[in-house]
């Protein structure tokens, strides 16, 4: 055993984006596009909760793909130099994830967001709210824009950053470029310290504008990068399927399926924190948020819960289940399905109690049954969330069309090379 | 090794693992029946070369870990539900799922607890690790800086032989 | 055998051999204590008699000899508990999560950080058992009969998660140290030249012997033991911030204290963890084995977990006043400018500020520099914990029960003697057991020592002359 002979990267070509994929990718966006059309046209009030939701979980694989690759120089990571390409291409998605975030806000935060009501902070108006003119300072349009701008700009400007980088190294400055990375990737991490809570503050939270948690920005990162996980092993597994990445052994597969166990666990150990706190005081203002949840999405709810935490507990549990391919590529799809649903929980059934308030107030009809009305998921639901897959797939495979699907002259390519577990 | 006792054995004592680690396919395939190799440090991929089986211990660790879950379970459901419901707090919950939530804690530290002590246990008992047990010690340094490898004989005819190929393969020393 | 990046420095300086490293582990054990051990010894031993003056004290008297008033019924004792668990915490990371991260600096500190925790959690009980006033009825909190005096315990009660979790940790810590231990014991044991000394450790070790098959159940039961140890140190002060989120008291009741105490826990493990290691590196001269760069990385760790709890303070006050909830906001304001504002403003300098320090490599690098901030950590993590517990209490919804708390000389005697019994067990253990867990060490001899990143280099040279 002793030594290993030399292994050189073999993965010198980039990904060819096949037309055949291009049509695939492209039919999904057209797919989405209709379904969100044709939704808007006939039961228009769950449609800007369903983009908010998904451009959310499409934002998020992005961001948490780029702050998984900042964390990979930070920590001086070695085995995961073969799969630094995957992560870079799926940042790049972040400017459109950008401009689809600020389109939806600008066009439908009124039907999103109960503190964007008009006049529900002038004392004078009839829907005026104290408790809301109490968060002004924090929750007006001026701030909320320049935040949410910089979010994107900071974010975008990074992930761009560490791609560069990377094709430096391809083209001959291994260590520096290397280094280089590191120092931005510390920096990126303070700041995504900062803008990942109050993010999620401006994004989710502040949907029911009353109701708050101290967690809940931790929270929604083990979501979201549980699901960016989840689509790294995904786009990992699925190169290897046609073909590409010979240099990804089942070591790096293992690997990949423990962050996907653990940050279940992670994820499953934070929910029930959340949740169980609340449960257990009480307290009229906090426990709200979970009672309509459990009153009226209870299916929905305990899905997530037990898909998020019971089936990859159960079956990544094993060594032997990290290891296989395809099962890996079906736990990835489990996982996204899962987190898919408890982003649903998280955003929808707040923005439905907003949408049920203006059917009352502009319909007679929404008069009939108490202004309340609920998400479900149909569907159009299921036709928007292809849509952002399409989109996602779309902008991944380009980008790793663009470059060598490994990192050339990367200072630790020989420990990930060799990596045995 | 408790059969170590009945059964005859060359000793070859080594200096390095690498030159161990090469040793074992070599004077395997010269039909040296290598049974054993004592180290004082775990070596990388010596179970596979030696063609061990992997350890089951894990999987005593899951059902000692799902027997530690039950038992709280159960335990909480019969002392909080079912003899002696309490309305403590405000929290008349007399039902074993409505009070779920407040028993996770202890489902998990029980489970933990149970895992954790089972296997342990089983190691120690599979390996015949105890206090005051003896050690059986071939070379004072076996447990510093050498390693032992332990060739089957069948009588002691073959230990000449078996010695030399021992020494040929690296072997700093030999016993019998 | 598996070839290093040439970016990662030595683990072991010097040319270490297999051997070398066993000389130098066993000789605290096998040679006589110097006077710089007794002198310490003794200064911990007299510390620990005023613990034992002081709980004797407290038992025989009650509790009306501590500072506790009518609404402050928590402050010295849970304030000292829950330091002390916390900084156990550091002692499982660097076991049990460092090895699933397979992070190989660890192997030098595991072992003495674990004796760290071990004794930590014997101190955080000591506080439990003494603040119950009646420590001869401490079994209550155990699920027994209700023939045995009281009811079945409330399994809805934080208070008795806290057992279980307590106890759960402390006896799986202690079973994962010792099974770590059992090879090292037996390299003293076929060392020994004393007859005493060879029984005794033959008796330690189990009778070990490094068959291939014991090697490869000891791997398997180290991995699956981090992987249990991992969710269990996150559970351990989770449940201990449960205690206080669980309630309705303003600035407890908050849902973010889970992972951040979990978070604030490392951050102060890992103080204490550069407190003692700086002190041992240099009283067993193992400066070859913790080196700058373990000192380093350590405080990047430090840096990492102190900035999570600075977003976490940051956090809690935004949503305070986001909230609404005046009481919320009042429980702030008070932390802040109140009467404590000097515990409050203590616990943001050393948590927040201080670790910020370490973003300069100079400084992570500097022994003295380490061991100033390490203190400076130390000190404002036990501000952390008196100033949930105690700014709180002292003024809650009643404004006409509003006081003031402040410790007297019993309590703080409590304090400084579970310094004392630290040290003195930690003292202990550096001189009869091996304080670097030698058998792990030596496999990376062949990859990550000077001497073998020396050779490396040179053959990588040859390579390319060739």
């Amino acid at each position: 055993m002793g030594h290993h002979g030399h292994i050189e990267v073999t993965s010198t070509q980039p990904y060819n984006f096949s037309s055949r994929n291009r049509m695939i990718a492209m039919v999904m966006m057209v797919i989405g596009l209709v379904a969100i059309i044709a939704q808007f046209a006939t039961h228009h009030e769950q449609t800007w909760a369903n983009l908010l939701w998904n451009n959310f979980i499409f934002m998020g694989m992005a961001l948490g793909a780029t702050f998984f690759l900042a964390v990979q120089y930070v920590a001086e990571v070695g085995w995961s130099a073969v799969i630094k390409r995957p992560l870079e291409a799926m940042g790049q998605s972040l400017p459109v994830a950008g401009v689809i975030m600020i389109l939806i806000i600008a066009l439908g935060g009124k039907h999103l967001y109960h503190w964007m009501d008009g006049g529900i902070t002038d004392p004078n108006a009839a829907n005026y709210d104290e408790i809301i003119a109490g968060k002004s300072a924090y929750l007006n349009p001026v701030f909320f824009w320049v935040r949410v701008v910089l979010y994107f700009a900071i974010w975008t400007y990074f992930a761009r950053l560490f791609r560069a980088n990377s094709l430096r190294m391809d083209a001959g400055e291994g260590t520096p470029a290397y280094i280089k990375n590191r120092r931005y990737a510390a920096a990126f991490l303070v700041l995504f310290a900062i803008t990942e809570s109050t993010m999620s503050w401006d994004f989710i939270m502040s949907i029911e504008t009353h109701w708050y948690s101290t967690l809940f920005g931790w929270y929604t990162f083990s979501g979201f990068f549980v699901t960016s996980l989840a689509a790294l092993a995904f786009i990992v597994t699925y190169l290897k399927h046609k073909g590409y990445l010979p240099e990804v052994s089942e070591h790096h597969l293992h690997d990949i399926g423990k962050f996907m166990f653990a940050f279940s666990i992670f994820w499953t150990y934070l929910w029930f924190a959340q949740f169980m706190l609340i449960w257990y005081s009480n307290i009229p203002e906090e426990v709200t948020y979970f009672m309509l949840r459990q009153d009226h999405y209870r299916g929905i709810w305990l899905a997530a819960f037990f898909i998020n935490f019971i089936a990859p507990f159960i079956i990544l549990m094993s060594r032997d289940a990290k290891r296989k391919k395809y099962l890996v590529m079906f736990m990835s799809a489990i996982i996204f399905i899962g987190h898919w649903l408890d982003f649903y929980i998280m955003v929808v059934p707040g923005s439905m109690v907003i949408a049920g308030h203006h059917a009352a107030a502009h319909a007679a009809e929404g008069a009939a049954h108490g202004g309340q009305i609920f998400g479900s998921i149909g569907l159009m639901e299921i036709g928007t969330t292809i849509g952002f897959i399409g989109l996602f797939a779309y902008i991944t495979q380009h980008f790793l069309s663009k470059s060598p699907l490994v990192v050339k002259n990367h200072p630790m390519m020989e420990e990930s090379l060799h990596h045995a577990i | 090794m408790s059969a170590a006792k009945h059964k005859k054995f060359v000793y070859g004592i080594f200096n390095d693992d690498d030159v161990v680690m090469h040793a074992i396919p070599a004077l395997r395939s010269k039909g040296l029946r290598v049974k054993d190799v004592i180290s004082p440090f775990p070596i990388h991929g010596l179970d596979d070369a030696l063609g061990l089986e992997r350890t089951r211990i894990s999987i005593t660790c899951f059902l000692y870990g799902m027997t530690g879950c039950s038992l709280a379970l159960l335990m909480m459901y019969y002392m909080n539900i079912f003899d002696w419901p309490m309305d403590i707090g405000g929290k008349p919950s007399f039902a074993f799922y409505k009070n779920l939530p407040a028993f996770i804690p202890v489902t998990f530290e029980s489970t933990v607890l149970c895992a954790a002590h089972g296997m342990v246990i089983t190691f120690f008992l599979r390996s015949k690790l105890l206090p005051g047990v003896e050690p059986h010690v071939i070379h004072p340094r076996m447990a510093d800086d050498h390693f032992v490898m332990a060739v089957q004989i069948d009588n002691d005819s073959e230990a000449a032989n078996v010695e030399a190929q021992l020494r040929a393969a690296g072997a700093i020393e030999t016993k019998k | 055998m598996h070839k290093e990046s040439e970016l990662r420095p030595p683990l072991i300086l010097g040319d270490k051999t297999w051997h070398d490293i066993t000389e130098d582990v066993c000789r605290p054990v096998e040679s006589k204590a110097n006077k710089w051990w007794w002198l310490a010894f003794s200064v911990s031993l007299a510390a620990f008699l005023w613990w034992v003056i002081a709980v004797s004290y407290t038992v025989g008297t009650g509790l009306g000899v501590w500072g506790l008033n009518k609404t402050v019924g928590w402050a010295w004792d849970i304030t000292n508990f829950v330091w002390w668990v916390g900084i156990g915490h550091a002692g499982t990371l660097i076991s049990a999560i460092l090895l699933l991260f397979r992070q190989k600096w660890r192997l030098s500190i595991n072992r003495s950080a674990e004796a760290m925790t071990i004794f930590a959690v014997i101190c955080a009980a000591s506080f439990i058992v003494s603040h119950m006033g009646r420590p001869w009825v401490a079994y209550w909190p155990l699920p027994l009969p209700n023939q045995f005096g009281s009811l079945w315990v409330n399994f809805n009660s934080p208070l008795v998660w806290d057992v279980f979790a307590i106890s759960t940790y402390f006896s799986v810590s202690l079973v994962f140290w010792y099974s770590g231990l059992i090879p090292d014991f037996a390299v003293i044991r076929d060392r020994a030249t004393t007859k005493w000394r060879k029984r005794i450790y033959t008796i330690l070790s189990f009778g070990w012997v490094g068959t291939a098959k014991n090697w490869q159940r000891f791997e398997e039961v180290s991995l699956v033991l981090a992987g249990l140890s991992t969710p269990l140190v996150l559970s351990v002060h989770s449940v201990v911030s449960m205690d206080f989120a669980t309630s309705v008291v303003p600035g407890w009741h908050t849902t973010i204290f889970p992972p951040y105490f979990v978070a604030g826990a490392i951050f102060s493990g890992f103080a204490m963890v550069q407190t003692l290691l700086i002190i041992v590196r240099k009283v067993l001269t193992l400066e070859d084995y913790i080196t700058i760069y373990h000192i380093d990385m350590m405080n990047r760790i430090i840096l990492i977990t102190g900035s999570i709890v600075g977003v976490a303070y940051l956090t809690e006050f935004f949503i305070a006043w986001y909230s609404g909830v005046e009481y919320e906001q009042y429980a702030f304001i008070n932390r802040a400018t109140g009467p404590y504002w000097w515990a409050y403003w203590s616990m943001m300098t050393c948590n927040v500020i201080t670790p910020q320090l370490f973003w300069s490599k100079k400084l992570r690098e500097s022994v003295f520099a380490t061991f100033i901030i390490s203190i400076f950590v130390n000190i404002g993590m036990w501000f952390e914990r008196f100033v949930i517990i105690v700014t709180s209490l002292h003024r809650d919804y009643l404004p006409s029960s509003w006081t003031m708390y402040s410790p007297t000389w019993v309590e703080a005697g409590i304090f400084i003697g579970s310094l004392g019994l630290f040290f003195t067990c930690f003292l202990l253990f550096a001189r009869v057991f091996p304080v670097i867990a030698m058998s792990e060490l030596k496999t990376i001899v062949k990859s990550s020592s000077e001497g073998a990143k020396k050779k490396q280099s040179q053959t990588a040279k040859q390579e390319t002359h060739a």
